[in-house]
């Protein structure tokens, strides 16, 4: 295995073998439920096989809490799973195949006239991220909406394996975007 | 657009959007399991069987035929339906997501998978089955058509054969191109790189 298998050792730990397999399901479920229907957003946007997909998250988590063996924080360990099954999920349905762009290469798009005029309310600006998320390659996929749920760059990083230095160019990039295409100059200072 | 919009920060309108909450019961996870498992053995036993009746078929047409060459033929398909059924069942059976998906990073985790989904492309072009399918077709034909056409025109009796094996030929070479044109190796390459870049 290469270097960054088990690279998540981090604080908020739990200890191995105090809890089972059904207990810590609970408490993910419990602290990571709403995100982890967010998650699934991400990556399905018909309503049904959203439902299956995040219930396939939900068992592949409950499954994997059997290896669960506290050298990784709960948080790091939901969203590998999460992220992955959804990864899965993608090559499954062959969504690999559509041409999906990365970061990069969106950032240098051109702006086009649909989004040209700044999100007027919450649903148009979810509308407008989930456009955007659409277009992502899975791992830029996997940047943005971690970010979205406010993760800092080191956890992105532990999390996807690519450098704190390289997520914070992107993260840098996706503010960019954002600025671009929801409100120019309205977002937060970095 | 009101003043006040909280367009300004993108991860609270991403974090406020109204979610679904899932919490599945014990009882409904160990049941999901066991259902799993017994669809998992169901299509592996089923892709078995229809393996095995292919193989069973063409060797009942193997022992009746007089002709050498269509014997070949029938012996041929006989031993690809074996193959074709050992070939479904290996990949078929995997349903689950691997065991090294929360430990490993989600770089590593998708390129893996479009590597196994690559290597899965390739052993079905490299292992030759689509080129032994058609010998043994052809064998098969052309020895059954020899036969039965009282050795007057075997090549005009075994037409319609070669109509249906030419029909076969160019789906099977549009196919082909259709994934060539999923191109995984570029994606794989580029995350490769990602991976020598980050470590």
């Amino acid at each position: 295995m290469g270097s960054n298998y088990l690279k998540c050792a981090r604080a908020r730990t739990i200890p191995a073998g105090d809890m089972n397999q059904d207990s810590l399901y609970e408490q993910a479920a419990d602290t990571y439920g709403s995100s982890l229907d967010r998650l699934a957003r991400a990556y399905e946007f018909e309503t049904e096989v959203r439902r299956d997909l995040l219930q396939e998250i939900h068992f592949q988590l409950w499954r994997s809490f059997a290896h669960f063996d506290g050298r990784c924080s709960l948080r790091t360990w939901v969203y590998r799973v999460a992220h992955n099954v959804a990864t899965a999920h993608m090559i499954r349905q062959r969504r690999i195949r559509d041409r999906l762009a990365s970061i990069e290469t969106i950032e240098a798009m051109p702006d086009s006239s649909d989004h040209g005029e700044l999100a007027a309310t919450e649903v148009e600006a979810l509308d407008r991220f989930s456009m955007l998320i659409q277009r992502l390659k899975p791992l830029d996929r996997q940047i943005i909406v971690s970010y979205l749920e406010g993760m800092d760059a080191s956890s992105i990083g532990e999390l996807t394996g690519l450098s704190p230095a390289n997520i914070a160019m992107k993260v840098h990039r996706i503010k960019n975007i954002l600025r671009r295409w929801f409100v120019e100059g309205g977002l937060h200072a970095e | 657009m009101p003043s006040d919009f909280p367009m300004k920060d993108p991860q609270k309108i991403w974090q406020s959007q109204p979610t679904e909450r899932l919490k599945m019961s014990a009882s409904d996870l160990r049941r999901k399991a066991l259902e799993r498992q017994s669809k998992a053995r169901f299509e592996a036993l089923s892709t078995i069987i229809i393996g095995i009746i292919l193989c069973v078929v063409f060797a009942w047409s193997f022992a009746r035929a007089h002709n050498t060459l269509a014997r070949m033929g029938w012996g041929l398909l006989s031993l690809c339906g074996i193959y074709i059924a050992y070939h479904a069942y290996k990949w078929i059976w995997p349903g689950d997501l691997p065991e090294e998906a929360p430990i490993s990073t989600c770089l590593e985790f998708y390129r893996r998978a479009l590597e196994r989904r690559r290597d899965y492309q390739h052993r079905w072009w490299r292992s030759g089955l689509p080129f032994f399918l058609l010998l043994g077709m052809a064998m098969a034909g052309l020895g059954t058509g020899a036969r039965n056409a009282a050795l007057q025109h075997p090549l005009l009796n075994a037409l319609p054969f070669f109509l249906i094996l030419a029909v076969w030929a160019v789906a099977f070479f549009l196919m082909r191109k259709k994934l060539g044109r999923e191109n995984l190796q570029g994606e794989i390459e580029e995350l490769r790189a990602f991976e020598r870049e980050n470590r």
